[in-house]
């Protein structure tokens, strides 16, 4: 464990250093992730100027539920960049080197690949949304709540890495998986931004079934603001997003296990 | 005798290529009937290396090269037949198994290139777990045979290609492998730039005694650097044994070199083929198959009919050799 741990801060020192290279770059592009997403909730706060609330979720209460999609994808780049990235892994032969060397795979390609200026934008935005929000919401902060908010934040992360890790492991038999990101993850994305019970039942299914983004955010900010629509769901869904990402993980490692064997690596 | 270190047996690999059609109506098909063609990259390869050889291994472009050395560094799974390199399976052992050897890419770097390669090697250590003595040792010693002082605190961009490669050896031999595989490690690289590194090869092959494996085009790696070579083309080992041997056993060609007096001279010789040399009138080159005609022969035709100023026998080069086994104008016995 502490090995791991110093081997994660080899790499990180080594990925820094990189960036900092290009010191403009580096600074432009956090600031560029930053702005780009900030737009997204400009943009739905003068809708709600109009509007007033969404299926009686008030402006508060909706920039609490996009917190966690920011702060969980700004912890969430840091481990799974090189997952989210395979296909060029694969394409470039890097996967070749990854396997030459004495770690495990999945230890290296975690540890490895930070996306140190994404984290930095999604992950600063998230927790200015989570500030300026969770008071407003009337969340009463105690150990249990914080604790529990500390276990969604992590379901929230192992969920969206169980979803790259299968991506990844179809990228071993067909090499490009982009439009199968796009459709399944930044779709999906983009619905869970709003609250699960405006859309119609088929997109909840999926949410709820398929792409399990309701449990990365609707579903443990129904823990915490209880609202009426929560009424049209089991009420242990609020409490399931742990076992959703564990159960989730669990398939996806197994799957990557799997297709490894079928591994062929890129001609020179 | 030393013992065996790298054992392989009737290994197979085939891979499944999809085909497809042309125009957009191939395009169409394709989705709805794919069509797969398998080419059988390795086709029933054995052979055994002994710790501290060092060989060669030629063939063309797809011969099967490098599906082989991947299997060996146990990135790729063989279909069927065994493998064992040290005393570990590659493909199931990996994580054991590859903090035994080294592998180097000519055609990929495992250095960063926004970094000096002092940087990298700093990571090698971590991802190596080397002790500090060892890689203080290994790092003072390849800088110095691999003369990288000027350039190991440089960013990898701003270094020679040569200079590149360099850092990419020293990179692969930190963690003091028992076994280093070479893919093509001097391609693109000037004669100096080559040569530097056939020499540091040889050198840590010949003092620390370790395994090496070396594929190549270039058969003056071959000749500067192995005491054997083993040739392959499309699947299949067609040759393993001492270089010589290649030139003794599947060459009878032979070429004389004549320059003569006149150069009106008609030659009457059975079996030969005539030519005139690109530099002189006045000079021939003279090939022939040494088994259908002898050399006696041949050079008693030539002095007792024709004033020859002078005269010389030359063996065919290696490249020429290895490009008629490919070709299959040199048929394996």
């Amino acid at each position: 464990m502490k090995d791991t741990i110093s081997l994660f801060f080899a790499y990180a020192k080594l990925g820094l250093k990189t960036r900092f290279q290009y010191k403009v770059d580096t600074i432009v592009t956090s600031f560029a992730v930053f702005f780009r997403e900030s737009a997204g909730i400009i943009a739905m706060y003068l809708a709600l100027l109009k509007f007033d609330t969404i299926n009686n979720w008030n402006i508060d209460e909706l920039i609490f539920l996009f917190s966690l999609i920011f702060i969980t994808y700004g912890i969430f780049i840091v481990f799974f960049m090189a997952l989210r990235d395979f296909s060029d892994w694969i394409k470039h032969g890097d996967f070749d080197r990854v396997m030459l060397r004495p770690r495990g795979l999945l230890t290296q390609l975690l540890l490895c690949g930070a996306d140190w200026m994404a984290a930095f934008g999604h992950g600063t935005l998230g927790v200015l949304l989570f500030l300026f929000s969770a008071n407003r919401v009337g969340i009463e902060w105690n150990f249990a709540t914080a604790l529990y908010y500390i276990v969604i934040v992590i379901s929230g992360v192992l969920i969206q890495g169980a979803i790259f890790l299968i991506f990844s492991s179809i990228s071993i038999y067909v090499v490009e998986t982009q439009s199968l990101k796009e459709l399944f993850y930044w779709n999906m994305r983009k619905f869970a931004i709003y609250p699960l019970s405006i859309y119609n039942k088929f997109i909840q299914s999926i949410l709820i079934f398929v792409i399990p983004f309701a449990f990365v955010n609707y579903f443990p900010a129904q823990f915490f603001l209880r609202k009426d629509d929560m009424s049209a769901y089991p009420e242990f869904f609020m409490y399931l997003s742990p076992i959703v990402g564990t159960v989730l993980y669990v398939i996806a490692y197994a799957f990557w296990k799997f297709s490894l064997r079928y591994y062929k690596s890129t001609g020179n | 005798m030393s013992q065996t270190i790298i054992d392989v047996r009737n290994i197979c690999k085939t891979f499944k290529i999809h085909k497809r059609g042309t125009g957009f109506k191939g395009a169409v098909s394709n989705v709805f009937h794919p069509r797969y063609e398998y080419k059988k990259a390795v086709n029933d390869i054995s052979f055994n290396i002994r710790e501290g050889e060092m060989v060669g291994f030629i063939g063309p472009n797809g011969a099967g090269k490098s599906t082989t050395v991947k299997m060996l560094s146990g990135i790729l799974y063989p279909d069927s037949g065994s493998i064992n390199v040290a005393g570990y399976i590659p493909h199931r052992q990996r994580k054991q198994y590859v903090a035994n050897i080294g592998v180097v890419f000519g055609q990929k770097s495992q250095i960063s290139w926004d970094l000096s390669p002092l940087d990298s090697y700093e990571l090698i250590r971590h991802i190596y777990k080397i002790p500090p003595t060892l890689y203080k040792q290994n790092l003072e010693r390849f800088t110095e045979l691999l003369d990288m002082g000027g350039f190991i605190n440089q960013p990898v961009r701003q270094l020679s290609l040569g200079q590149r490669m360099r850092a990419d050896i020293a990179a692969s031999l930190l963690h003091s492998p028992k076994i280093v595989f070479f893919d093509e490690p001097t391609i693109g690289i000037d004669v100096v730039g080559k040569d530097k590194i056939r020499k540091f090869i040889k050198t840590l092959n010949q003092t620390d005694n370790i395994t090496m494996i070396f594929t190549t085009h270039d058969m003056q790696d071959i000749e500067k650097t192995c005491d054997r070579l083993i040739i392959i083309d499309d699947g299949k080992k067609l040759y393993d044994g001492s270089l010589e041997g290649v030139k003794r056993n599947y060459v009878s060609s032979r070429i004389i070199e004549v320059e003569l007096e006149d150069s009106h001279t008609e030659f009457d010789i059975p079996n030969v083929t005539i030519s005139d040399a690109n530099n002189s009138k006045m000079k021939k080159i003279i090939s022939f198959d040494a088994e259908k005609v002898s050399i006696n022969y041949v050079m008693s035709e030539l002095i007792n009919n024709h004033s020859v100023r002078d005269i010389s026998i030359k063996e065919p080069e290696i490249d020429a050799i290895i490009r008629d086994i490919y070709e299959g104008r040199i048929v394996m016995r």
